[in-house]
């Protein structure tokens, strides 16, 4: 039979009840509605459509490069994320970039990345480079490759 | 069952409780009988019956059993289920007990409702060693935690709690109780002698007249008998399910993909939109600009929110919604801590070690006089372990689905702790609890991070702000560096030996103490003066449970300085231990047991073995590992396992629970590190934040002993404190080397 010790488990009730609570409402600082769901788009983004992309490839590359982002990040000096920082990334030899971890296959590549190369990589990564880490991203259509490269080509780093 | 063998109820807390529990019953119309056991008065049939069993007129009280006119029988388990395989096992308790055909029987998830508090886990979680108070006390103590457990929203799934604590103590006895009754209805229509009647695969039986039916056909008649309010309990010769391996009811569903979790919610008939959200990169602080007009004009988005404390983008789609916010730039206010890096963390950690020297800080346990011993030893070791933050990383990223509107509120969301999700998502839309109903299917994995509510919180106020449905769903990075995390800490120890290599003084300071209580010690271990402290120091990041909670570490940090003791004496590191059990003969017969299946004392050449041995929720466990150091770096040859859990009720399942544990440990022990810079988690996503690969498992062995069948302990947990110190004292085996900081692989890059 063991002594219990009043004073413990009513500290530990408040730290519970005072855990189970969650603070009050609090509603957003800024609130943007573009549309309501189901409602018709307003207007296609310029950016987002072919017709943009003719008007001017760099917003077009911007757009294009959306689909990168969440693994690249093109900030100059910036971390590289789930890839590779690609800022400057047009005549640089692959598998270099210091702090990243690339895979064996890219760093033995012997590639540097010109315009020709990157669009043949960013067909089909694993074919290029048997081996890469980078498992997804593979952009099939020709302009929008042509639109990423010309876009990364305006960033040095 | 044959009670024979059995005349009075065994003396566990099970009947204890049932004394002044409340038991009942109720008449279902539709054939079925609905067996209830609560701890307290009350009737909440009317609002429990139309959740828990949807045919007409039906009647219920306090429910954790239905039984249908086909004679399958339900078990209703409060516990949720993140493949730690919870839901079966209460199932098979109550099974037995009730003597079913275990083919018959089906489970079903408690809803998030008041009546089904778990309240022996309230008791497990908040006064754990006070569990036998008196018998006359009993009652007010069984109240208090009635009402502890209400006020605390205490349906909780953690702590390795669900098999020896419900299971053990409410699911067994709604079994045996509806049992009783099936019988005492049985005997009565057909008017022989109730204990004439046996039971068995879900069918009465009267041999003298030849007579059986099965349970559905006496199921309405049974919930018309008196409920006896301590049903005899099976001793273990008489289990029947108990201690087999019971094919576990929820593997189909996983096999065929039907199983559904908490991201693959629905709204039936409703549109859903998606949320992708960015919380502030250091904890504390708030977004003060943010820039969102390029992520306007994306495809898709509905709204932009900045909530103040993080970013949200709304749209028809999640990739549309995690696109257009990957376009959003923000601001943040200034941190109010001054830590930054890694390094400001542990240097925080050292001052208050620091200042608390050799006898400051708040004592947690202490025997003898561990200053004055050490002053006087023949040896000293002193030695300090540091253990780094550590992320859960579940499969399933955080994820919440809501529907605000009308003044109710719908959560769906996979959640450890589904009355505490109730009482967040009130709050954050500012509902009473009885207008929000939780909807909590399977978790696709826990770890701890699912005992918290924050990313309810924030789907409600999400929902709250669009008042349509909205299933946010954090990416993999966010749910990496945004979350809350196992504490970083470091601890010192000052140990001391006598003449004879006996360990006499044993002086540890720590920084950090959360869950459970007692994770500190090695109470298992005579040593004649210890001195325990606790020296607290400022956490950067939010702390939250996981898997073995304080274990984790103090696993680490305590086997490895007994270890480095046994080496300092000049002693095998399993007779230096065995030399300090004469008091705890289980945890002699664990590590007795797991030398043996580890050939200890033999190994191959550049290989190495270590040892460990730690009792965390009631499990005694040891783990021999093997590592191959010939190339320079730790292969994983074979982690042996030996482990007492007093008993298991479904050994396959326990030993799963173990090499799962033992897996997430070696994960942790070889890679496991979330580091600071900048304030901000540096880590992201699995390949900077590794897993341990398929390729990398080593064999696992496991064996058990069940060494005491009436106070169980847990199987979450127990299998991952030993194996990280089994590590370390593997490769100092081989190499001489002593790993006294966690992760161990980027030690031999």
């Amino acid at each position: 039979m063991h002594k219990y010790t009043l004073a413990r488990p009513l500290v530990l009730t408040l730290a519970l009840a005072l855990a189970a609570c969650g603070s009050d409402p609090e509603p957003p600082v800024e609130q943007i509605v573009v549309r309501e769901p189901g409602a018709p788009v307003a207007a296609p983004s310029e950016a987002a459509t072919s017709d943009g992309a003719a008007a001017d490839p760099a917003a077009a590359g911007k757009a294009a490069f959306a689909a990168c982002a969440a693994c690249h990040s093109i900030e100059p000096g910036g971390a590289s994320g789930v890839g590779p920082n690609l800022a400057g990334v047009v005549g640089r030899k692959a598998g270099t970039l210091a702090g990243f971890a690339y895979s064996d296959a890219m760093k033995g590549s012997g590639i540097t990345w010109s315009e020709a190369e990157l669009d043949a990589f960013i067909a089909n990564p694993a074919a290029k480079v048997p081996g890469t880490s980078m498992a997804a991203g593979a952009v099939s259509d020709e302009a929008k490759r042509a639109a990423i490269i010309a876009y990364l080509t305006g960033i040095t780093g | 069952m044959d009670n024979a063998d059995n005349p009075k109820p065994q003396r566990s807390r099970a009947a204890k409780w049932t004394r002044r529990g409340f038991i009942g019953a109720g008449v279902l119309t539709g054939g079925a009988l609905l067996i209830g056991v609560g701890v307290r008065p009350g009737n909440p049939v009317g609002k429990l019956g139309p959740i828990v069993a949807n045919g007409e007129g039906e009647q219920l009280i306090n429910s954790w059993l239905k039984i249908d006119a086909n004679n399958v029988a339900t078990a209703i388990v409060p516990h949720c289920e993140m493949g730690q395989g919870a839901h079966s096992a209460l199932a098979q308790m109550l099974a037995d007990e009730l003597d079913a055909d275990w083919s018959m029987v089906r489970v079903m998830q408690a809803p998030a409702d008041g009546n089904y508090i778990v309240t022996d886990t309230a008791r497990l979680f908040v006064a754990p060693g006070t569990v036998d108070a008196p018998d006359w006390l009993e009652p007010t103590w069984n109240g208090l935690f009635t009402n502890i457990g209400r006020l605390a929203d205490a349906m909780i799934t953690g702590g390795s709690s669900s098999v020896r604590s419900t299971g053990q103590h409410t699911m067994r006895i709604a079994g045996a109780a509806a049992r009783h009754m099936l019988v005492a209805a049985a005997a009565k229509s057909w008017g022989v002698p109730a204990s004439e009647i046996t039971t068995a695969n879900s069918m009465l039986s009267h041999a003298a007249s030849g007579k059986s039916a099965p349970y559905a056909e006496f199921a309405a008649a049974a919930a018309e008998q008196d409920m006896p309010q301590t049903p005899p309990l099976k001793q273990p010769k008489a289990y029947r399910l108990m201690g087999t391996d019971a094919p576990r009811l929820d593997i189909p569903s996983k096999v065929d993909g039907s199983a559904s979790f908490g991201i693959d919610a629905v709204v039936p008939d409703q549109q859903l939109s998606y949320a992708a959200v960015r919380r502030v990169p250091v904890p504390g602080t708030r977004v003060t600009s943010m820039k969102a007009e390029q992520a306007e004009g994306m495809p898709g988005v509905l709204q932009i929110l900045n909530m103040g404390d993080f970013i949200a983008v709304v749209a028809d789609g999640y990739w549309q919604a995690q696109q257009a916010l990957n376009l959003i730039t923000a601001e943040y206010s200034e941190p109010e801590s001054t830590i930054r890096t890694s390094d400001d963390q542990y240097a925080r950690f050292t001052a208050a070690l620091d200042e608390a020297g050799d006898d400051g800080g708040d004592k947690a346990a202490s025997n003898g006089d561990a200053v004055e011993a050490f002053g006087s030893a023949a040896t000293k070791v002193e030695v300090e372990y540091r253990a780094p933050y550590l992320a859960h990383s579940p499969l399933e990223p955080m994820n919440a689905t809501v529907w605000v509107r009308d003044g109710k509120c719908d959560v769906w969301t996979s959640t450890q702790v589904p009355l505490m999700a109730r009482t967040a998502a009130a709050k954050a839309t500012g509902l009473s609890t009885d207008d929000v109903t939780i909807h909590h299917p399977l978790l696709g994995g826990g770890f701890g991070r699912r005992l918290e509510t924050d990313y309810v919180t924030m789907a409600a106020r999400i929902g709250a702000a669009t008042g349509y449905p909205v299933k946010m769903i954090w990416s993999r990075e966010e749910d990496t560096q945004k979350g809350l995390f196992r504490c970083a800490d470091i601890s010192r120890f000052k140990g001391g030996l006598d003449q004879n290599g006996k360990l006499v003084a044993y002086n540890n300071v720590f920084t950090q103490r959360h869950d459970p209580p007692g994770s500190f010690d090695c109470a298992f271990y005579d040593i004649p003066n210890k001195s325990i402290r606790v020296a607290e120091a400022e956490l950067l990041l939010p702390f939250a449970s996981l898997r073995s909670v304080d274990h984790g570490q103090q696993g680490f940090f305590i086997e490895s300085f007994i270890d480095e003791a046994a080496g300092a004496a000049g002693k095998d590191p399993v007779e230096f231990r065995l030399g300090m059990l004469g008091q705890s003969p289980r945890h002699k017969a664990v590590l007795e047991k797991v030398a043996a299946m580890a050939d200890w004392g033999n190994t191959p050449e550049g290989h190495g073995k270590g040892v460990a041995l730690v009792e965390s929720f009631g499990t005694i466990v040891a783990e021999v590992v093997e590592v191959d150091m010939t190339s320079g770096s730790p292969r994983l040859v074979t982690v042996w396992c030996a482990a007492d859990p007093g008993f298991a009720v479904n050994p396959d399942g326990f030993r799963n629970q173990m090499e799962g544990g033992i897996v997430y440990g070696l994960t942790a022990a070889l890679y496991g590190e979330i580091s600071l810079k900048d304030g901000a988690v540096e880590q992201s996503n699995f390949h900077d934040y590794k897993m341990l690969r398929m390729n990398e498992c080593p064999a696992i062995a496991v064996e058990i002993i069940n060494g005491d069948h009436v106070t169980l302990g847990g199987a979450g947990e127990p299998g991952l404190p030993p194996v990280a110190p089994a590590l370390a004292n593997a490769i100092f085996a081989a190499t001489g080397k002593r790993l006294r900081e966690m992760p161990f692989a980027k030690q031999f890059a």
